[in-house]
């Protein structure tokens, strides 16, 4: 192996120890700031492999984190399962929900699937709104998990570690399989991929159904999380945009991009709403306005090219205007 | 019965296709899908609101300031904002655009909390009738009329005057349009502040037929969205014919199914139409 790739292993085993050493030498209210980056760290991932690396952007990828949380509470709250078989259902369900939305919307390119699959998202929301089983408005409770609190924060912690940790896994295997390269070839001229016989509308179904799959997964861990789920509140089109704003903000179509974006985006959050109270928000979409004009390659480009001086963000600026 | 319901769709579709016109002429031109609109039209609806309390202008003479505000504001941050990423995806644009709409919306949560406001207009409860058959609120029936004044005076600008002549050739070729010596910049900063005031000119006219919040935004963006894609971009005729579509199935569907139903239409539609005729019902074949 080369010097480098021996580093580059090294510093990731050191950060995969400290993270997952980090709840034995914290309060709870910091374990759970931390399983609440890696359930966006799940997302923004999730979100890459359509959006990144297939360059689909979807605008609707809250509808897998509703379903997967609504699956979830329906069949532990109404059907008395166990936590893990329900797991496993809100992945599957929310991966089945994606080929068979993904079979016509995907034939849509650009703005186009950006708003069906915002529109998809949306009119999602309104039917579990007015549905019996999901008790529509007034929501959803679960069962509690049976454990002492600590072990609930502990129990939480992991499974989003774990969770993100398959994503990660399972992304790195696609890329290197044939599977990958059809997708990047997707993203960079589909027509061209069709041509050389790419069967492009299997693989954009495969990329948005495991995209579906992890999402789905974050969603049935928040849910039990929550032991409550609300409509409103879990189909909110802010969790799609929070999942994009990272994977934008760390680096698109880069393994660890959505990771260092979910990681900088809520420690950006977090300190903004502990100084400012009421005007935390606005001081977001501040960030997400510079981060799109002075890095719209993500900061893993910034931290790749190793270039930190003022002229890397004119640089991009005179690239991008007129 | 049913003709009432038919006027109710038609007079709201009206207010429908206005929201829509600067948000697909924004989209039809720069490629820019403008998350903020809503947004827009919500400032536009307090310019009025404010006007009217603070300083007892009546709407219908603040419409024009609204307009000549949100123009001003939507030529500074496409000019001074949206042109320096113009170059890059057009992805990266509509984030852009997230990123504004997050910033407005928070401006006026903080200034002016989220309570929601009215402007009580004396007139707000005027209205006559058709023999025995329909009941028309004479103020929706002037916002209508009104939204065709400025559906025409856009469709004078676009296709009568250079400027349109610029806008179009921008729209078609960028490079091109620059080369026989169009200010592309300035161009795209007036076809966003002509966008954005007609967000504002809606949000006047929803500030007197409905109540008004900061956050009112998201949806009325989602709105515009279906509005433009039933109707399709490229004509001025697109966001009119998808105002009275949406709002017509709108006063149908609430009327048969109630009104917790009315999201769940509106978007299932849009899917729908996104689906089996992307480019809009004037559009032409994909």
């Amino acid at each position: 192996m080369e010097k480098k790739t021996i580093r580059n292993f090294l510093i990731c085993g050191l950060i995969l120890l400290m993270v997952v050493l980090f709840p034995l030498f914290n309060n709870n209210f910091i374990i759970r700031f931390g399983t609440d980056i890696l359930m966006f760290a799940i997302m923004a991932s999730a979100w890459n492999i359509i959006g990144g690396y297939t360059g689909y952007a979807s605008f609707g990828n809250v509808v897998f984190f509703g379903i997967g949380g609504y699956i979830t509470a329906i069949l532990m709250e109404k059907a008395g399962l166990h936590f893990s078989i329900a797991y496993l259902a809100a992945g599957g369900g929310a991966a089945l929900f994606a080929v068979l939305i993904g079979l016509p919307v995907l034939r849509l390119r650009g703005h186009y699937f950006a708003i069906a699959t915002l529109g998809v998202a949306e009119a999602m929301k309104a039917l579990v709104q007015n549905l019996e089983i999901t008790e529509g408005n007034s929501g959803i409770y679960l069962p509690m998990l049976d454990l002492s609190v600590q072990g609930q924060y502990y129990f939480f912690f992991y499974m989003m570690l774990g969770t993100l940790l398959m994503t990660l896994l399972i992304t790195y295997l696609v890329l290197n399989a044939k599977l990958g390269y059809s997708l990047i070839a997707i993203r960079e001229d589909e027509d061209a991929a069709n041509s050389v016989g790419i069967n492009t509308t299997l693989s954009k179904t495969i990329a948005f159904a495991l995209s579906g799959f992890f999402t789905g997964l974050a969603g049935s861990i928040y849910a039990y999380q929550q032991a409550f789920l609300k409509p409103e509140a879990v189909f909110t089109v802010h969790t799609t945009v929070k999942m994009i704003v990272m994977a934008v903000f760390g680096g698109m179509g880069k393994l660890f991009g959505p990771l260092i974006g979910a990681f900088g985006i809520e420690i950006i959050s977090e300190t903004l709403s502990n100084y400012f109270l009421v005007a935390h928000t606005l001081f977001f979409g501040t960030v997400v306005i510079l981060a799109i004009v002075f890095t719209p390659k993500g900061l893993i480009d910034l931290i790749t090219q190793r270039k930190f001086g003022i002229s890397y963000f004119l640089e991009n600026i005179r690239r991008h205007r007129i | 019965m049913l003709l009432q319901i038919l006027v109710n769709g038609i007079l709201k579709g009206g207010l429908y296709a206005l929201m829509a016109i600067g948000m697909s002429l924004i989209w039809g031109v720069m490629d820019i899908i403008n998350i903020a609109h809503g947004s827009f039209i919500m400032l536009g609806a307090f310019a009025t609101y404010w006007l009217f309390t603070i300083l007892g202008i009546d709407p219908f003479v603040s419409l024009v300031f609204s307009m000549a505000l949100l123009f001003v504001l939507g030529y500074g941050v496409q000019r001074y904002l949206i042109n320096y990423v113009i170059r890059a995806s057009a992805f990266i644009t509509l984030i852009l655009a997230f990123g504004i709409e997050i910033f407005i919306n928070n401006v006026a949560l903080v200034s002016w909390t989220a309570d929601v406001r009215k402007v009580k207009v004396a007139y707000g409860a005027a209205n006559f009738s058709l023999g025995n058959w329909v009941t028309i609120p004479t103020i929706r029936l002037i916002a209508f009329l009104l939204v065709i004044v400025i559906s025409l005076i856009f469709f004078y600008i676009l296709n009568r005057t250079n400027l349109g002549r610029s806008i179009r050739a921008t729209s078609q070729d960028l490079d091109a349009a620059r080369l026989v010596g169009v200010d592309v910049a300035n161009t795209y900063a007036i076809t966003f502040g002509l966008g954005v005031g007609a967000a504002g000119a809606a949000g006047t006219l929803w500030s007197i037929l409905f109540p008004i919040s900061p956050m009112m935004g998201g949806e009325l963006t989602l709105k515009s969205f279906v509005v433009v894609i039933i109707g399709g971009l490229g004509s001025m005729l697109g966001p009119i014919i998808g105002g009275l579509a949406l709002g017509i199935t709108e006063a149908f569907g609430t009327d048969w199914f109630g009104s917790t139903y009315a999201n769940l239409i509106s978007f299932t539609i849009l899917v729908l139409v996104l689906i089996i005729r992307p480019k809009g019902i004037l559009g032409g074949a994909d």
